[in-house]
């Protein structure tokens, strides 16, 4: 039977990715020179995942390439090698062109050999070179650092460490153990596994010290005599690879939780302490003379053929860690993968239920009758119900905005590596969700943000010094619930806005006049026009002046504000707001004639009644009215959408002063009707693009209202103006 | 099958106020799942305050006791290895 592998290609590169993400997460926690024993684990399974996933499905390149980079960390774990700042560099590039080679096999491209080779070569050297390496670590170490720190773990390295390091040679030293913990789930004895007999298959490696756990035991009473509530922990001395041990437990995959750590023991292995527990002798004598002859025969046929008959060595190799990995998924989040056209598809479903839900209510109301109160009160049950499902479907398209957040402790480490500034990233509220279609487009304007923030914002250690600061700059990203919105900061203590030197660059380039003043709003507002960048000389981060244009059109897309709060030799901070969702909007319902139309309440300043005597014409401009010492230009919604309306006297219907586009405008309607969450049904998608109409929705009484998109109004409104 | 029969014979003798002598002397083999009910026997027994003795002798259980660590919890009887 063949089975057609490239069916799971896709299951592989999604998890392959997800692995890398968080190998390259475990990297930059690491602390170089004393490193978590948990993480190096956590790393070594991503490369021995991927390797193992890429030799089953024969991309040969990335499988060799892992190869390579599993022995380095392999050295890693098992202590012999230490964390230096140069190997963690080394695996963040691994983490790179394991990315970039998995990228290049999914889009079916040649793989950029050269890029790998080098750096292939470059983590075998390190490999060969360890004694040599050792002495870089100290070089190092004597370097300055970069990284909070690097250094000093490095320097004060016991040179015992080192010396012992050394001299380990790469093969497994007699010096060392094993500790094997083996936490076998229930159904191990119902899968046909034995602990007994693995128990004694591990005895005959080397000298095995077993420690049973039995607090997991129930009373008898209780006790399933086919349940395993056994868990041990065991010591195997010897030189044994790990691949033997590993085969011992091959049956067991996904039957138990298995630990296998290699102990490096520079004392001698002592035969009094533990005499009483060495088992090797104990388990010859189970098949000695003095055993009844029938006793070990009959206990083993069932057993010692399994292994004999064992598979290929990759294949044994390969098993126990996948199971450990399988288990430390299911452990930790027991999730699914579902598609987003699936999810798409059930919010679909579910706006169409709120419509014919709020169609249904609107019609209990007209019933009457003896059943008229019952139906109502099931109505309201119904409506409940319906904003439930309604938010947890929601919740489903909800991802924490960790999945953005992740990605800069490597930028901002690499960017602060390459312009020679020390700063300190701070990461607060990963978990706040926001739905994916908004965290998938806000990933790029943070980015800008951020980078803006090291290259401008934060000074070079030196100015920082003389300003009194710490050497350290610090880079905060937060996120959190404001309302039913995001808000999302990237805040820095850097150098601030320099509010003289953006009003010059303004007036130098004609932008404000020369005798104009500015308030520090409008001065801010400078630095989102397009084109516009103080800075002196333009380096590859940025400087060229795109860029904040374009973070302040992305946020605006998205239904969203950017705000500026800077303080000169302070630091600055950008709020970006942006609704928890672009299904669903919250709007004011306004009635013209006797069409109803719906604005978002983002776009709303407040509404008002205008008195005649604030209203006046101007000749080309069309009617203004005074708003807060400002003339605002008064839109007809009636005229834009060609509707009758109830009244043309401004004076008897209502104003809604609307904002986009960094302008306010009056919009002129009949009435307000009511605020209310609409579920945003796409034009595009049903009908064609309409200027100033952003989307429909349905409303409860089942007609079809509109979406004012109030940005695209005012950009229309002042284009007729200025015609 | 044989482990149900074992539970049931153990849960028998469970609660039984004399000290509890068990015969192993027959024992021939003997599987992981029964030493688990043989120790939690044993454990219950004794922190009851009740006593579980041995009698005779099976390298079997000796030696499947030994190599799951078993040994010190079931106080089985010192048998020259």
């Amino acid at each position: 039977m063949t089975i057609d592998l490239a069916q799971f290609h896709d299951t592989f590169f999604e998890e392959s990715f997800e692995l890398l993400d968080s190998m390259e997460a475990a990297l930059l926690k690491l602390d170089i020179g004393a490193p978590d024993s948990e993480l190096i684990n956590t790393i070594f399974r991503v490369a021995h995942s991927i390797k193992g996933g890429s030799a089953t499905f024969g991309f040969s390149e990335i499988a060799s390439f892992t190869h390579s980079l599993e022995t380095l960390l392999d050295e890693l774990r098992t202590g012999r090698m230490q964390v230096t700042l140069a190997m963690s560099d080394i695996l963040l590039k691994s983490v790179d062109v394991m990315r970039a080679m998995l990228r290049a096999v999914q889009a079916k491209q040649p793989i950029d050999q050269q890029r790998v080779s080098d750096l292939q070569f470059d983590l075998e050297l390190m490999i060969v070179q360890k004694n040599a390496a050792e002495a870089v670590t100290a070089a190092e170490a004597a370097a300055p650092a970069v990284l909070p720190a690097s250094a000093a773990p490095c320097a004060s390295l016991p040179s015992a460490t080192v010396a012992q390091a050394q001299a380990a040679p790469l093969a497994d030293a007699p010096a060392a153990h094993w500790k094997i913990s083996f936490r076998p789930y229930r159904e191990l004895f119902a899968r046909g596994n034995d602990p007994l007999r693995m128990m004694r298959e591990l005895a005959d490696l080397g000298q095995l010290i077993v420690n049973a756990d039995v607090d997991a035991l129930p009373s008898l009473a209780k006790l399933e005599p086919q349940e395993c509530h056994l868990a041990w922990t065991l010591e195997l001395h010897g030189s044994v690879a790990e691949e033997a041990i590993r085969q011992v437990f091959e049956w067991t995959e996904g039957d138990c939780e298995l630990q296998i750590i290699r102990v490096e023991s520079p004392a001698a292995w002592s035969d009094e302490a533990t005499a009483d527990a060495i088992l090797s002798t104990l388990a010859a004598e189970a098949t000695s003379p003095q055993a009844p002859a029938a006793a070990a025969p009959a206990e083993l046929p069932a057993v010692e053929p399994s292994a004999q008959v064992s598979p290929a060595a990759v294949a044994k190799y390969e098993a126990p860690p996948k199971a450990e990995a399988t288990v430390a998924t299911l452990g930790d989040s027991g999730s699914i993968r579902v598609s987003v056209e699936k999810i798409d598809e059930l919010m679909n479903t579910v706006g169409e239920l709120v419509i014919t839900q709020a169609m249904l209510s609107q019609l209990g109301t007209m019933i009457e009758g003896s059943t008229a109160e019952k139906l109502r009160a099931g109505l309201g049950q119904l409506e409940r119900n319906m904003r439930e499902l309604q938010e947890s479907v929601m919740r489903v398209r909800m991802l924490p905005i960790s999945f953005v957040f992740s990605r800069f402790p490597r930028m901002v480490r690499d960017l602060a590596q390459r312009l020679g500034k020390h700063i300190e990233l701070k990461l607060t509220g990963e978990q706040t969700e926001l739905d994916k279609t908004v965290l998938e487009k806000i990933g790029d304007p943070l980015v800008h943000l951020v980078r803006n923030s090291i290259d401008h914002g934060i000074e070079s250690p030196e100015v920082r010094a003389a300003a009194g600061k710490p050497a350290f700059g610090t880079v905060h990203l937060d996120a959190c619930h404001r309302g039913g919105n995001i808000a999302v900061e990237v805040s820095d203590d850097g150098a601030g806005l320099d509010k003289d030197r953006i009003l010059a660059k303004a007036r130098a380039r004609g932008l404000v006049g020369p005798t104009d003043l500015l308030t520090d709003e409008q001065v801010h507002d400078l630095i989102f026009l397009p084109g516009f960048s103080t800075a002196e000389k333009t380096t590859d981060v940025s400087g060229r002046g795109v860029g904040m244009d374009v973070v302040r059109r992305n946020v605006k897309e998205l239904g969203g504000k950017i705000e500026l709060r800077t303080e000169r030799g302070k630091g600055s901070r950008f709020i970006i707001t942006l609704p928890l969702t672009l299904a669903i909007v919250d709007g004011q319902s306004v009635a013209v004639g006797s069409e109803t139309y719906i604005v978002p309440l983002i776009s709303i300043v407040e509404s008002m009644q205008l008195r005649s005597s604030n209203v006046s014409r101007l000749s080309g401009r069309g009617e203004v009215f005074s708003f807060r010492g400002d003339y605002l230009p008064i839109i007809r919604l009636h005229e834009l959408y060609g509707v009758e309306p109830r009244t043309r006297n401004l004076h008897e219907g209502l104003v809604v002063v609307a904002e986009g586009d960094g302008r306010r405008v009056g919009l002129f309607v009949d009435d307000l009707l009511g605020q209310q969450q609409v579920v945003i049904k796409s034009l595009e998608a049903n009908y064609g693009h309409v200027e100033g109409v952003s989307g429909a929705t349905i409303l409860g009484d089942g007609s079809v209202a509109l979406i004012l998109d109030v940005p695209g109004i005012i950009r229309a409104a002042s284009l007729r103006a200025a015609a | 099958v044989e482990s149900v029969a074992l539970k049931d014979g153990l849960l028998a003798l469970l609660e039984s106020p004399a000290p509890v002598t068990l015969e192993i002397n027959a024992v021939q083999r003997i599987d992981t799942a029964g030493m688990q009910l043989l120790t939690a026997f044993v454990r219950e027994r004794e922190s009851q305050g009740r006593q579980v003795r041995w009698r005779g002798s099976a390298p079997a259980l000796s030696a499947a006791a030994a190599l799951l660590g078993l040994a010190a919890v079931l106080r089985l009887p010192d048998q020259a290895p």
